[in-house]
């Protein structure tokens, strides 16, 4: 790993000579140069452990083949890592793997993405000498809590998520219980995962121990589509992909969200929270537009967003979601301006303390509030007066102020912003459903590609004033 | 890839086989025999007066109608792995899984239909499925209902099903 970075030395694998630098993990060095070595207990996060004993090679010189993941880099080393012999070798060690695997994967959630099922495809092939009768049975529907599931079975005790509890989290809730062919992997006696992180464990674990109960048999991975984007939990930024389908007769749905590795953010892993933000984005969606409640067509509400606007004479004012993308704050910064309104996007109701730790967890809740600040946005409360028309683009704050006439921007038909007390309300996407750019606590930019296409969309908030300003209708 | 091609040698370079029409004239005499007898005698003509006669010659292998199998206890074999919509090359298996609580398993289907008017019959469900949970041996070839929805046949009409060739043969 980083520390133990030295200069740079040749060394020869398969014939090819690649460098590398001395001291580095030799394991990490050939994956990175795109040798394919097996290993479940090494993850780039956890570093090192050397005891799934998969990650072997030859290396010249040495009598035995060696575990590269405990092997450093020297001038020099001759390896082979696809000999007839390395190939018996890691063959024999999967079937010791597999001694007390139950085989159950088309039960198991992980099948699609295991570990073990590679391998097995890839190096094993063999028929087991052990009967299934004589497997030994552990538990195997834990609720470890957290939304993580153990299937002790399933486990080839490579220790990553002992280790992401001990090293990364240090809350230390498991451990491996019991000796030998015994041993599993346990929490204390009555005590369950604490910490806000536990569903990366899902993540971590290569086999089908450690699965998610919010996933937990809702589709097959194969048919998933993941989809880099960025979370919009908080104001951290995490990167993520959204694993989506759209499967025969029904909609683009999001299954999960999964971490994706951003060594300037977020590293390996997101939290719980964050992950389980998928859920908000398919539910209580408002999908008409509204008018004196009723529903109207679009083009309908944007006649009326005219007349409204048009027809005021008071001081209008536009209260901006500070999780909307750059470019739409841009979009309704120059909608403001154009019809004269002040336009402001107050920060403090996003503050979360109970929300943030040391990690990941930020106590902004909003996505892009730094991409508020850079477009000059008033973060401020704005001044109400009897008058005044309230444009309001999702902003959580709105329902507190005091406003006669209003016009709501909502994602959602329901929570504490519905849209019952404004004269015309008019839906529009998530951020799944647009795309854009964020800017993250740090000052980061990252964009955003839309991820989801649905059948019956919504128009983003560039299309609703886009077709204001330009008069057309308003087609999605 | 490479070594899965296979060259194959050229047959017909003979002056008769070039010629063609002698071998077309072997194809007419053929033709021209059936004819010959069909017209002499009508009943020698296989055909079938369905539906009041019904086809005797359906075997095991016919891949009819598809059923879920039960296990010994009588309960749902499936186990919603979803193997069967996945080789599907119509589509036309919906599956919604869900835990099962009463020890037996952990996974089954909550809802499991087939779609017939969209299936080929082609098997590939039963080829795929690793519980031996669906099979095509009921031996039913016709499907009729008044709606579409008569067609898509669901977990409780599919566990219904017989199989009319007995339990312990799945040769379809």
């Amino acid at each position: 790993m980083s520390e133990t970075l030295g200069r740079k030395v040749k060394i020869s694998v398969d014939g090819r000579i690649i460098e590398a630098e001395e001291g580095a993990i030799l394991l990490q060095v050939l994956l990175k140069n795109g040798f394919e070595i097996p290993y479940y207990c090494y993850h780039e996060a956890l570093g090192p452990d050397g005891n799934c004993r998969m990650c072997m090679v030859e290396i010249e010189g040495k009598k035995r083949p060696q575990i590269s993941c405990d092997t450093f880099v020297e001038e020099g080393l001759v390896i082979h890592t696809n000999t007839e012999n390395i190939r018996k070798v890691r063959r024999e060690i999967l079937e010791l793997q597999l001694i007390n695997h139950p085989v159950d994967c088309p039960i198991c959630d992980q099948a699609g993405e295991c570990s073990l099922q590679d391998y097995y495809m890839e190096y094993g092939l063999y028929h087991g000498s052990v009967e299934k009768g004589k497997k030994l049975h552990f538990n195997k529907h834990l609720d470890l809590g957290r939304n993580v599931m153990l299937d002790q079975e399933r486990c080839v005790l490579c220790q990553r998520c002992t280790r992401f509890t001990t090293n990364i989290t240090q809350t230390n809730e498991l451990g491996i219980v019991w000796r030998a062919d015994h041993s599993c992997v346990s929490t204390l006696p009555g005590r369950k995962l604490e910490n806000g992180y536990a569903m990366n464990l899902v993540d971590l674990c290569p086999v089908g121990a450690l699965t998610s109960k919010d996933f937990r048999f809702q589709q097959r991975v194969w048919f998933l589509t993941p989809t880099p984007s960025v979370c919009h939990g908080c104001a951290k930024g995490c990167n993520i992909f959204v694993d989506h389908a759209r499967l025969k007769y029904h909609d683009d749905t999001i299954y999960r969200f999964r971490p994706r590795k951003n060594p300037d953010i977020n590293g390996y892993f997101i939290c719980d929270d964050g992950r389980l933000s998928y859920k908000a984005l398919q539910t209580g969606r408002l999908e008409k537009a509204l008018f004196e409640g009723r529903e109207i067509g679009f083009d309908e509400a944007v006649r009326e967003l005219k007349k409204s606007v048009e027809c005021t004479t008071g001081r209008i004012v536009i209260l901006a979601d500070a999780n909307l993308y750059t470019e739409e704050l841009e979009m309704i910064q120059i909608f403001a301006n154009r019809i004269g309104a002040w336009l402001y996007a107050p920060l403090e109701s996003y503050i979360d303390e109970k929300f943030a730790d040391e990690w990941l967890r930020n106590a902004m809740r909003a996505a892009n509030a730094k991409g508020v600040e850079k477009l000059g946005i008033a973060t401020t409360m704005p001044e109400i007066k009897r008058d005044t028309l309230l444009i309001n683009f999702n902003h959580p704050v709105a329902d507190s102020l005091d406003v006669r006439r209003r016009i709501d921007f909502l994602t959602h038909a329901e929570g504490p912003e519905t849209g019952s007390r404004a004269d015309l309300t008019l839906p529009i996407a998530v951020w799944s459903e647009a795309s854009g750019t964020l800017i993250n606590i740090d000052g980061l930019e990252q964009r955003c590609e839309q991820v989801i296409y649905p059948s019956d969309p919504v128009p983003t908030v560039i299309r609703w004033l886009e077709a204001y300003e330009l008069g057309e209708r308003c087609i999605v | 890839m490479t070594n899965r091609i296979k060259t194959v040698p050229r047959y017909g370079t003979a002056a008769k086989e070039r010629l063609y029409l002698p071998a077309i004239f072997e194809g007419l005499k053929i033709t021209a025999k059936h004819l010959f007898v069909n017209v002499g005698d009508i009943n020698s003509v296989e055909t079938l007066e369905y539906p009041e006669e019904q086809p005797t010659d359906i075997t095991p292998r016919y891949r009819g109608l598809h059923r879920l199998t039960h296990r010994e206890d009588g309960s749902i074999r499936c186990v919603a792995c979803f193997m069967c919509a996945t080789a599907c090359p119509a589509q036309c298996i919906h599956i919604v899984a869900t835990e099962r609580t009463d020890g037996i398993d952990e996974k089954m289907p909550a809802h499991f239909s087939i779609d017939t008017l969209e299936c080929i019959f082609c098997g590939y469900c039963v080829e795929a499925c690793p519980c031996d949970a669906i099979r095509m041996d009921t031996g039913i070839f016709s499907v009729t209902g008044k709606n579409r929805e008569d067609f898509v046949l669901q977990k409780e009409q599919l566990l219904a099903h017989k199989s009319a060739f007995g339990e312990d043969t799945s040769r379809a």
